[in-house]
């Protein structure tokens, strides 16, 4: 009988990598997988070809700084919500991995899933593992530079493909489509289409669960999110040992053998290559591969399932486990907070924005004796889809009013516009420099878009 | 095979890492500086457009992260052994 733990060794230890090949298996995570895999791939390629109101729906025009999604539009004075954007995805990670561990590795990382995507078009053109893993040792033959080749080109072609529907997220797609048919792209839209495909055959082609255990920060990091509670990947130890080889219906205790039948198949479904019966390890991406891998043999052998099954430490040591715990609940509401207050801001966002600049040259001007002015620049962004006419109006000190150049004040849609606003107020009403008032600028077409901006007017010293 | 995971490590761990402090310092700039605006101001007579200076803006700060994380390599694998 074969020693395990030197069939871990030379499978697992990165030191020593070779190849890994991980053997197909078939059950309910696996099939988890690919639905994940489907959906995402099909949200990332299929995303940029949507249409809303005769534009591409989801856009990241950075030639013109705005971000379209959908019925929204994101200038750069919306980075507060990119911010928060950033901090729910941070809290999301927090809250699953808090429940159950590396969730996102196994399932959702882009990392993960095109190496599935990779993985599938290499079985489909070099085979099944113990095929791939023959020819990887076979001289080159005709057939293995056909398998070879096919594979490489299949693969290319994807990530052509890959890096064409990111840079789609930036240009136009269709234009960009027109472009790459007439090779007529500019130089930076060939660059960060080859440079996108060029990462993705590379990470997913090649370095596949090496990108998880040398560059992954989360790998690093998650093990603080855990705690004893965390839904882990496990080997039921003391049901599986001593492990080892025996015919179908022996009974395993009258050989004095656990339930483990030692035979490796978890190990070769592993797509980091390591052995779940050792324990948690820091390469396992918690993809689940190994229970379904498992639970099939458990079926065969007619024993029940769950040799190798998500539990936790708690439930493992044979200790309450608690699903629901503080920290979980904490992530949770925070989340939530958050969440509803992206929402709720993004329903009350005015399509407007208003910059008050005072005239750095001239403090102030005395029309007469009795009437101080003050000039401003007014900036005005209109991020609404639509053109609006504004009115001006001014607020908040004693005979206060504004002349404002070329009114009405006129703004096309999705654009700036600066009008001077020349600022009075009787000397009276005056203290000094830095009197605070309210300018008020409103559509006259929609009371809502209606933006109140605090200055400050300067009048002469006492 | 132990050299080429050796260097797998160097790559993995200094043009990744600086590739996203890169990513991210460059969408903090650029959010709050339009590099049209950076191009009128101190070379108005080149025609720089918004998507090469972006381009620009992005290799400058990968550039300078990617120094610092080699900096970092060298000071932790030349450094004396800690005690463990
Ligand atoms: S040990 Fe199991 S869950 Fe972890 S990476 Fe390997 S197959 Fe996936
Ligand atoms: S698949 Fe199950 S039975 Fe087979 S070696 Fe792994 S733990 Fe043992």
């Amino acid at each position: 009988m074969k020693d395990p733990k030197s069939d871990a060794n030379d499978v697992g230890m990165y030191i020593s990598r070779e190849k890994i090949h991980p053997r197909e298996v078939d059950g309910p995570f696996q099939r988890l997988r690919y639905l994940a895999v489907f959906v995402l791939l099909g949200i990332y390629y299929g995303i940029p070809w949507l249409q809303w109101d005769g534009r591409q729906a989801v856009l990241f025009d950075l030639p013109s700084r705005q971000f379209h999604i959908f019925a929204l539009t994101f200038w750069p004075q919306d980075f507060v919500y990119l911010a928060l954007l950033l901090i729910v995805a941070a809290l999301s990670l927090f809250f699953f991995t808090a429940l159950a561990g590396r969730l996102w590795c196994g399932y959702a990382c882009p990392q993960t899933v095109w190496t599935e995507a990779f993985i599938w078009m290499e079985r489909i053109t070099e085979g099944n593992r113990q095929k791939r893993l023959k020819l990887d040792k076979s001289p080159w033959t005709r057939e293995k530079l056909l398998r070879r080749g096919s594979k490489h080109l299949l693969w290319i072609v994807f990530a052509l493909f890959t890096g064409f529907t990111f840079v789609g997220y930036f240009t136009p797609i269709l234009e960009l489509g027109q472009g790459l048919m007439q090779l007529s792209l500019g130089f930076w839209e060939w660059f960060w289409l080859l440079f996108y495909s060029l990462a993705t055959w590379g990470n997913a082609g090649f370095l596949r669960e090496q990108v998880c255990i040398y560059m992954c920060p989360y790998a690093r990091f998650q093990s603080a999110m855990f705690d004893r509670n965390t839904l882990i990947i496990s080997y039921d130890e003391e049901r599986g040992e001593p492990r080892g080889g025996r015919a179908r219906r022996v009974d395993p205790k009258a050989q004095g053998l656990g339930d483990c039948i030692d035979c490796n198949l978890c190990v070769q479904a592993c797509p980091t290559g390591i052995d779940i019966r050792e324990g948690l390890q820091y390469e396992c991406i918690a993809c689940a591969a190994c229970i379904d891998a498992c639970n099939g043999v458990m079926d065969k052998m007619e024993y029940p399932r769950g040799l190798i099954r998500y539990s936790t430490e708690n439930a493992m040591a044979g200790k309450p486990a608690r699903i629901l715990r503080p920290r979980v609940l904490a992530y949770g509401v925070l989340l939530l907070a958050v969440l509803s207050g992206i929402t709720y801001s993004l329903t009350q966002r005015i399509p407007l924005s208003v910059e008050v600049l005072a005239d750095r040259n001239v403090v102030y001007r005395e029309v007469d004796w009795e009437t101080i002015e003050n000039v401003y620049t007014v900036r005005i962004l209109n991020k609404d889809r639509e053109a609006h006419t504004y009115e001006i109006s001014v607020d908040g000190l004693p005979g206060i009013e504004a002349l404002v150049s070329d009114e009405p004040v006129r703004v096309s849609a999705a654009s700036t516009d600066s009008v001077v606003v020349r600022v009075r107020v009787p000397r009276s009403a005056l203290d000094g420099p830095g009197n605070p008032f309210q300018l008020t600028l409103q559509s006259t077409a929609d009371p809502a878009v209606k933006t109140v901006n605090t200055a400050r007017f300067n009048g002469p010293r006492e | 095979m132990r050299a080429s995971s050796r260097w797998l490590r160097i790559l993995g761990g200094t043009l990744w890492p600086s590739f996203l402090a890169a990513t991210a310092a460059c969408v903090v700039f650029f959010v709050n500086i339009d590099p049209e605006t950076l191009r009128m101001q101190t070379l108005p007579a080149w025609e720089i457009g918004r998507g090469t200076g972006y381009a620009i803006g992005f290799f400058m700060f990968w550039a300078v992260a990617l120094l610092s994380s080699m900096l970092t390599l060298v000071l932790i694998d030349g450094g004396p052994r800690s005690q463990s």
